[in-house]
């Protein structure tokens, strides 16, 4: 047995040394082999993401924003709308963010936009009014952009139900640029080009 | 299409895009849930689905599932809910209208936070309005029924 034994310790020993590694050598970022083009695709991207459809919601305060041409200037959610004492994002008891927003758009003018699993984006996911230097920035960032590779970005922004209504928002409002498909490539080709960041 | 409306199963035909208030109120005949805005923003239709408050007038009938409980559906054997025990002791109402959805809201608070602060019910009451004012007696008769929840009323 204790030649077992000190294989396994062994074998423990490289690795716990392995993950100490992992935890302690940062890998450089991807070099930038393409600013212009990537430049070109983050700047699609950006006009999405700070877009009223999708950045209203990614607040770092609990109050949802309305804003838009058709709200006549940016204002907070009516009704008292709160992120949630919890923290969550879906809302108070009593008041859910599904206590209105449904699975689909509502048919009628000024009627709630719905789409599946409506909620507010984590708090330190917010780029609410923030410039496109710092979305950028935030986007490359896994503790500020929900724990995510920028592939999973790209894919999240593709396939998320609720990301996808931003470009189908319902009556009266006005939707985000391009696709879910668009902004998905335009993201790859970000990714292709190394990723670079604006100055702003 | 079948509901499950205050414990009981109704049988109706609908359109699966018809507001669940209009189900309710047209097909099933249950007309405590009230018509005010029709877009989600009065709160006088609000009704529970599996004890989430739902506008009523908002939600197609087709994704209505769960159990569906109505204003008509609160009180139990003759009992009032303490809620609606604790309206009539503060005299809340003033035309009344807007007072169903009031209620219903604040039963879906009280079944989740026993004894809720004034902001608590801020929080829990911003979009369920009320023309006549009458504010200051929801937030004592939510206070009040607590109480009365609490003391097993």
């Amino acid at each position: 047995m204790r030649p077992i034994a000190t294989l396994l310790t062994a074998l423990a020993i490289v690795a716990a040394s392995g993950a100490i590694a992992q935890e302690t050598v940062e890998t450089p970022p991807p070099p930038v082999v393409d600013p212009v083009a990537g430049l070109a695709a983050w700047s699609k991207i950006n006009a999405v993401f700070a877009h009223p459809r999708c950045a209203g919601c990614h607040v770092e305060d609990d109050q949802p924003r309305w804003s838009g041409d058709h709200y006549g200037g940016t204002r907070v959610h009516a009704f008292n709308v709160r992120r949630g004492e919890d923290g969550s994002g879906f809302g108070n008891p009593g008041l859910r963010c599904t206590t209105c927003h449904f699975e689909s758009n509502s048919s009628v003018l000024h009627g709630p936009p719905g789409a599946p699993n409506w909620h507010l984006a984590p708090a330190q996911m917010a780029w609410w009014d923030k410039s496109s230097a710092q979305i950028c920035a935030q986007i490359k960032d896994p503790e500020r952009n929900g724990g995510r590779t920028l592939e999973e970005v790209a894919v999240h922004v593709r396939d998320d139900a609720l990301v996808a209504w931003g470009w189908a928002p319902g009556p009266g409002r006005e939707p985000a640029p391009g696709s879910a498909e668009a902004t998905f490539q335009a993201l790859q080709d970000w990714i292709t080009a190394g990723s670079p960041c604006p100055q702003d | 299409m079948r509901l499950s409306v205050d414990g009981k199963a109704v049988e109706i035909e609908a359109d699966p895009d018809m507001p669940l208030l209009w189900a309710l109120r047209d097909l099933a005949g249950i007309t405590g849930p009230k018509f005010g805005c029709g877009i989600a923003a009065c709160g006088a239709c609000t009704v529970l689905i599996d004890g989430i408050p739902v506008r009523s007038c908002s939600l197609p009938v087709g994704q209505a599932l769960g159990e569906i409980t109505t204003i008509e559906g609160i009180s139990t054997g003759g009992k009032l809910h303490p809620v609606q025990q604790a309206w009539l002791d503060e005299q809340v109402a003033q035309c009344g209208y807007c007072q169903a959805g009031q209620i219903m809201s604040a039963v879906a608070l009280l079944d989740e936070i026993a004894d809720p602060t004034d902001a608590d019910i801020d929080n829990a009451m911003g979009g369920n309005l009320c023309r006549c004012g009458t504010y200051p007696r929801i937030r004592a008769a939510i206070h009040k029924a607590a109480a009365l929840k609490q003391a097993g009323a």
